[in-house]
């Protein structure tokens, strides 16, 4: 990483840091949300924009996580230090499931975790037994490690922070890693993978599974943050909002899917704050998005800075 | 309990002719233009409010029924016009794009019609019940949609298989340049093909609409069960969306009745089943 990317890396996480001292309870309670789902957003995208995958039943792993949680903290006063690893395992134990979806690509890959999702959602939905149907479940406690206990959202807003700036660190560890080059290979020609010697669908189920994990610790963070859960958590329209996000800020990098978590959170809380309509402006926004921005907000700038370095060239060079 | 088996056989079927009317559109769009429409879930609901809104002034039921699947036809005409044309054949650049469809339709429909469930009320004729040998009784309104979509089915397959349209639209699916190449205007014929998609979408709406009700969220619920009929037939199959219905619509009646709590999870298994033996479908093709 060169200097000047470090340096607005390292201003971007200050401000960060300093951000819930000078705002109120309000942009504190957004920020995080956003942070929270600019990582299922991230996690959408280790397949989207690395493996080629569009996966849209990751709402699944986020419920199936933030349910376990709630579950097990509100009725069976399980503490968080075995709530949160069990919340976990039982998204990436979903996601070991639905990864067979990986015997198929294309459009049906498509269509068959979209019907996954909904599977969860309706379960969720109609199980009301257990997961208390459409109230969901409330009154989630704030997490606690024996004498370490977060008493407000100010502290949760940093304890979120820091645990997305890991998986930030981790997740770029992963795909600079000969498996994240793997993975664009298969991205750019399977086939050619595949002659090669490569195991091209074990490759595409790892990734499914890790992505899977990474949406279920979102979804962890989440049922803390909002202290319930419903059946709103496993709708078909977080899993489509999560790869809108990573395809606005733009696919295939890290900061894309917080930038466009950041980008339609934003616009969906200040539009929803004076026109009713506002679900039809998220609308407005994919057909925007694929129309307009496909490479999204990083592809965007990458290219205006490539122009703009390109532009004095003719002059200087042509002869 | 061999009633309730026999109730439920005649639930599930008539439930596989309203996911046909669904699956047949959504099926034949991808088979031809390779076009995956997520809008059409909001076809099917915004078709029903549009018969419904028509119902209520003429009372005329057949109005309704050819008044929300023209009104689709409109709609979907301008959709594929103005934004899937766009996507080229880039299917994630498609699916995105029509969720957002759906989304401003879903708003849109919700502004104007309202959050209550709303039924698209039925004349006379097709309302009371049947008596069925064995003490049977059962809503007349039912058996009319099973008769409607076998016609339908029926019209539909013989338009396909047995005439030179038909044709032209199975060499298309095929190859399209070859189709073009001799000749055939293909633009003109997925003009036609969509159109037909979009007819079958707004009808299936307002057919719908009169026994599974209309509200918010139902344009999702309805597409989902019709990916799973598309997904288990095959896609881009006209025949493969035929078994998937009936397959689809038995397993959902039988499911809500003996697992009330876990019915998507019953469609959730044979799908799970066939990514393990027939990844593409029943009558999908491979490659």
């Amino acid at each position: 990483m060169n200097g000047p990317r470090l340096l607005v890396l390292g201003a971007g996480l200050g401000l960060a840091v300093l951000l819930p001292h000078v705002a109120g309870p309000f942009w504190m309670t957004l920020v995080t949300q956003m942070y929270i789902f600019g990582l299922l957003a991230l996690s959408v995208d280790l397949l989207l924009g690395h493996a080629g995958l569009f996966s849209l039943c990751h709402a699944s792993f986020f419920a199936v996580s933030a349910y376990t949680v709630a579950i097990l903290q509100v009725r069976h006063d399980v503490p968080t230090a075995l709530a949160v690893p069990a919340a976990i395992l039982a998204g990436t134990v979903l996601a070991l499931l639905f990864g067979l979806a990986v015997r198929t690509r294309g459009v049906y890959f498509i269509l068959i975790t979209i019907a996954f999702g909904f599977v969860v959602w309706g379960l969720a939905h109609r199980w009301s037994s257990f997961t208390g149907g459409d109230n969901g479940i409330t009154s989630v406690p704030f997490p606690a490690l024996g004498p370490f206990r977060i008493q407000s959202t100010f502290e949760y807003y940093h304890l979120v922070l820091a645990v997305v700036v890991l998986c930030a660190i981790g997740y770029r560890t992963l795909i600079a890693s000969p498996f994240g080059l793997t993975l664009r290979g298969i991205k750019a020609s399977e086939s050619r993978m595949r002659s090669l010697g490569y195991h091209t669908d074990l490759h595409l189920y790892t990734a499914f599974v890790v992505s899977g994990a990474l949406a279920s610790l979102a979804g962890v963070l989440y049922v803390y943050h909002n202290r319930f859960v419903n059946p709103v958590a496993a709708a078909f329209q977080i899993s489509v909002e999560a790869a809108l996000m990573a395809i606005v800020g733009g696919s295939g990098t890290i900061l894309g899917p917080f930038l466009g978590s950041v980008v339609i959170l934003g616009l969906r809380n200040w539009v929803s704050s004076f026109f009713e309509l506002w679900a039809a402006v998220m609308g407005a926004v994919f057909i925007a998005a694929v129309l307009w921005a496909p490479e999204g907000l990083v592809g965007l700038a990458r290219r205006a800075r490539a122009v703009a370095r390109r532009a004095p060239e003719p002059e200087t060079t042509v002869p | 309990m061999t009633t309730g088996a026999i109730l439920q056989a005649i639930n599930g079927t008539s439930l596989a002719a309203l996911l046909f009317l669904l699956a047949s559109g959504f099926t034949l769009s991808f088979g031809l233009m390779r076009v995956v429409n997520m809008a059409h879930g909001a076809y099917y609901l915004l078709g029903g409010y549009i018969g419904l809104s028509i119902a209520e002034r003429t009372g005329s039921f057949t109005l309704a029924i050819l008044g929300g699947g023209a009104g689709i036809v409109v709609l979907g005409f301008l959709v594929d016009r103005f934004l899937i044309r766009h996507t080229g054949e880039n299917h994630l650049a498609q699916v995105l794009l029509t969720v957002g469809v759906a989304f401003v339709i879903g708003d849109v429909a919700l502004h104007i019609w309202g959050g209550d469930t709303l039924m698209v009320p039925t004349p006379a004729v097709l309302r009371g019940a049947v008596e069925l040998p064995g003490g049977i009784v059962y809503p007349r309104y039912r058996f009319v949609l099973i008769l409607f979509g076998v016609v339908v089915g029926a019209a539909l397959w013989l338009l396909y298989r047995k005439t030179a349209l038909g044709a032209v639209v199975r060499a298309g699916v095929d190859d399209r340049e070859q189709v073009s190449a001799t000749g055939i205007n293909v633009d003109r014929l997925f003009v036609l093909v969509s159109a037909l998609a979009s007819f079958l979408a707004g009808t299936a709406g307002v057919v719908g609409g009169a026994f599974l009700a209309l509200y918010p969220g139902a344009e999702w619920e309805i597409l989902v069960v019709a990916l799973v009929v598309v997904i288990i037939g095959g896609l881009g199959s006209l025949e493969g969306a035929m078994l998937g219905a009936v397959i689809v619509g038995l397993l959902d009646a039988y499911g809500r009745w003996l697992l009330p709590e876990f019915s998507y999870f019953v469609l959730f298994g044979p799908m799970a089943v066939l990514l393990l033996l027939r990844p593409r479908g029943i009558f999908g093709r491979e490659g």
